[in-house]
């Protein structure tokens, strides 16, 4: 698919990150723009500690095939997630990788910008945002989604409790980039 | 699901098991029975939340062979019924399935496939009981099976499957991967008042007359509602137009024609397909599910390649819309079959089609979908060849 | 309508004189008759208590729903004048299930056997006792597979004859009414068909029951596991049954069996707990705020 048409992301790593549920806020978000999003997932029996990716088919209708072909956004938090997504990173693709868990970054005609995405998590006292401060490193790079509409979607998606957490680690992902 | 914001209320983000559960409310389903199985359990879990809203009951039974059996007491109770499950479970189901059949038990079963055979591959896609869906349950028997291919579809096929179970007294089958089942997209689903749902004809007029089997001109007999007065009997044994059993050879031809007949000679209003770019195509493929989404994929980029290839899609996997595809093999030629299993649908394409096509298939059965490009590979491969 | 299939007209009157005669040929599909029960065979002369106990409740026919499995408590059903269904092995408890969660305004009845509601069924059985829907669950125990030709069933007695156990049954029987109260089953009892009027009444006492009732019915199989086992002809097998039971009522032991580890008969257990589709929808309707 051109990215005119529309666009492939993959949020990657291991079970437990969060992966699952930053794809429901990512798609909450581009859903809100009035874009289709068809959403996939890695459904593996261990629901811990297993490789685990989200998908994110992106486009102005519904998608002829939802499923993921070549990605245009990557994420990766964890090394052992590289091999699911070699060969289907497009040319001039974002590639996202958390600089300590993801110390050999895969390379091509790719950018790929290696942050402090689970320091920053921790820093801020929760280790479990690393997801939510990697979108808002993620839509920085990708400029597909404006910050005010992510933030939207989280207060949409997430329960009252943990709202105000996700604000925050999505802004520090955000301004990882901008700075 | 909450709406998606800034659109219209009716947009939403949805997985394919969700839309199934609330197709199903939307159809009148009021009765689910089920267990719990991987990757259909969605389904059982939506309706255990929608049913008490609409003064429905759940009920998570013991096994999925008391799950079938309860669904088919529900809809004989006057109770449009569901049950859902995958693989080993749909194994489970099938003597009850054949109740249903045999004694014209109007209800819906979902099967969302997984890999295969046995325990196989819980969480992996697969479309392995396409043959299984048709000959699952023993003896000669129709059989209505609905294959939908988007999250959107999953719940229009879902109602049509009640509306198909109520006019045809028969269970229905709704078939689709697990790559369908639990993709979430965006869909819009229809204002509930334009919904059009279908009710079984009830038995009317004096008891005394009644005969349960005894079918209207269109061969389908009405059903009694049980408190209505007329008392009658139902049977899993071969039965007659009173309901109570025979080994009349002359009979039991007639009313297992009956049965069959009821089915094929309403085939016109069952089948549906849809097609895509097949008017002049040379290479036609047919595919179901997520493996028709990947086709339509590689048909578009076949055409942009100049490449004549188009799609036929059927949404009735059984009855099978011979029709069509006769009439479409006709003119191509190469009908291609891609299928995430060893080679089951192609049985069927490879008997319509007689010889007078070659078919050739796509084959995966390695819990992976069959992707856009390897379909477009071998569009490719039978054009240059 | 054959009328010279059933000779005898035995009026009985209602034990509390509150109801009329009881005329079996009032619910029973005469035009079906002669029924194919083998002669001797204890299953009718329970039909006839359950019928007897539906007539002197005044439970009307239309709101009758008799649930059947297969084997010859199986074909039962199509016998009665009521909302019949013949199911399939084993799973008369799970089509009756929903049936009653479809439609609880319905009485609904489920005859079995051993082998249909402890062999194949055995899981229905131990969930319908747990949940504790409101049905009656009949069980005729003939300690065999008489349909299918008198194979060894999970009731048969030790080192009794039949065409699996060639050499004498070793394997234990259930104590089908300990696994129904072992379960959860909130009403169980048991009779022998020789003490009709007692069944009549255990039935009725069942029927009665809000939710989940269990009653066993010692009947004989005479032409497939009397004759394999020497047991005699159909009196001689009736009668014996005095030699085996233990009369219990409501838990007090008014007689002592003949021979040692035999049945214990009578209401053996009764308790109260909430109905489950009673309770179902009301919770539904607590926590909805309806």
């Amino acid at each position: 698919m051109s990215k005119t048409d529309g666009y492939e992301i993959r949020l990657s790593g291991t079970g437990g990150q969060g992966l699952g549920l930053g794809g429901k806020m990512l798609a909450a978000a581009l859903s809100s723009e009035g874009l289709h999003v068809a959403q996939s997932q890695s459904y593996e029996p261990t629901s811990r500690g297993g490789m685990s990716r989200s998908d994110l088919v992106v486009s102005r209708q519904t998608a002829d095939y939802p499923l993921a072909t070549g990605l245009d956004y990557l994420l990766i938090l964890d090394k052992r997630a590289i091999s699911i997504s070699e060969g289907m990173i497009n040319k001039d693709a974002v590639v996202l990788v958390d600089e300590e868990l993801v110390p050999d970054p895969p390379s091509g005609h790719f950018k790929v910008h290696a942050l402090p995405l689970s320091r920053t998590a921790i820093s801020l006292g929760n280790l479990r945002v690393t997801n939510v401060v990697s979108l808002g490193a993620l839509i920085a790079l990708g400029d597909f989604c404006s910050i005010e509409t992510m933030e939207a979607a989280i207060k949409q998606v997430t329960p009252k409790k943990y709202a105000q957490m996700n604000l925050d680690a999505v802004r520090a992902g955000y301004e990882l980039v901008q700075h | 699901m909450s709406p998606v914001p800034g659109n219209s209320p009716q947009l939403q983000s949805l997985q394919g098991n969700q839309a199934c559960a609330l197709g199903a409310i939307a159809a009148g389903c009021r009765l689910f029975a089920g267990y719990p199985i991987t990757p259909s359990s969605e389904i059982a879990e939506r309706m255990s939340k929608e049913l008490p809203r609409v003064d429905g009951v759940f009920v998570q039974m013991e096994d999925e062979i008391a799950s079938m059996a309860a669904c088919l007491g529900g809809s004989l109770g006057g109770v449009k019924s569901m049950t859902a499950t995958s693989g080993p479970g749909f194994s489970l189901k099938q003597e009850n399935i054949g109740y249903g059949i045999q004694a014209e038990i109007p209800c819906v079963v979902i099967n969302v496939m997984r890999g295969g055979p046995s325990t196989g591959m819980p969480t992996r896609p697969a479309q392995g009981d396409v043959m299984q869906a048709r000959w699952g349950t023993h003896g000669d028997h129709p059989i209505i099976v609905l294959t939908p291919s988007s999250v959107q579809e999953i719940y229009q096929q879902t109602i049509q499957a009640f509306n198909f179970s109520e006019t045809y007294r028969i269970p229905v089958i709704v078939l689709y991967d697990e790559a369908i089942g639990h993709l979430v997209d965006t869909v819009e689903l229809p204002d509930p008042k334009d919904i059009e749902t279908t009710d079984r004809k009830w038995a009317t007029g004096p008891a005394e007359d009644y005969l349960p089997y005894a079918p209207d001109k269109d061969g389908i007999p009405p059903m009694p509602r049980p408190g209505d007065g007329y008392r009658t009997h139902t049977t899993g044994l071969t039965h007659l137009e009173t309901g109570f059993p025979t080994q009349v050879p002359d009979d039991v031809t007639r009313v297992t024609s009956r049965l069959l007949d009821k089915i094929e000679n309403h085939r016109d209003e069952i089948e549906q397909y849809e097609l895509l770019s097949c008017g002049d195509a040379d290479i036609l493929i047919v595919a179901f599910g997520i493996t028709a989404r990947a086709s339509e994929r590689a048909v578009n980029m076949a055409r942009d390649k100049g490449i004549k290839a188009g799609l036929l899609r059927p949404v009735t996997l059984w009855p099978f819309p011979e029709k069509a595809l006769q009439e479409l093999a006709g003119h191509a030629k190469h009908v291609l079959v891609p299928e995430m299993n060893a080679g089951q649908l192609i049985l069927e394409i490879e008997r319509l089609c007689a010889g007078s096509v070659p078919v050739s298939g796509i084959n995966r059965f390695d819990g992976e979908t069959i992707k856009p490009n390897e379909v477009l590979a071998k569009i490719e491969e039978l054009n240059n060849g | 309508m054959v009328e010279s299939a059933m000779p005898l007209k035995i009026r009985q009157k209602s034990v509390d004189g509150a109801r009329d005669e009881f005329e079996i040929r009032d619910y029973l599909r005469l035009d079906l008759f002669p029924h194919f029960l083998c002669p001797g065979c204890g299953h009718g002369i329970a039909l006839r208590a359950l019928l007897w106990a539906i007539h002197d409740l005044d439970i009307e026919k239309d709101q009758l729903a008799i649930v059947s499995g297969i084997g010859c408590s199986g074909r039962l059903s199509a016998y009665v004048d009521a909302n019949t269904f013949h199911t399939t092995h084993g799973r008369p408890l799970a089509f009756a299930a929903g049936l009653k969660l479809a439609r609880p305004d319905l009485h609904v009845i489920v005859i079995t056997g051993d082998g249909d509601c402890l062999a194949i069924g055995g899981n229905h059985l131990i969930h319908a006792a747990r949940r504790n829907l409101d049905i009656t669950c009949i069980m005729m125990n003939n300690e065999v597979y008489g349909m299918t030709g008198g194979q060894v069933s999970p009731t048969t007695s030790l080192d009794r004859f039949t065409t699996t156990t060639p050499m004498g049954n070793q394997e234990p029987g259930f104590d089908a009414c300990a696994l129904a109260k072992g379960a959860g089953a909130t009403f169980v009892g048991r009779e022998v068909t020789l003490q009709t009027t007692a069944l009549k009444n255990l039935m009725q006492e069942g029927l009665v029951h809000k939710g989940f009732s269990f009653v066993e019915v010692i009947s004989d199989c005479t032409e497939i596991y009397g004759r394999k086992n020497d047991l005699g002809s159909s009196p001689e097998m009736v009668l014996s049954q005095k030699r085996s039971v233990l009369p219990r009522f409501d838990g007090t032991a008014v007689d002592k069996p003949f021979r040692a580890g035999n049945w214990e008969t009578g209401i053996l257990s009764r308790q109260e707990r909430p109905e489950y589709y009673s309770a179902y929808r009301a919770h539904c309707h607590k926590v909805l705020g309806k």
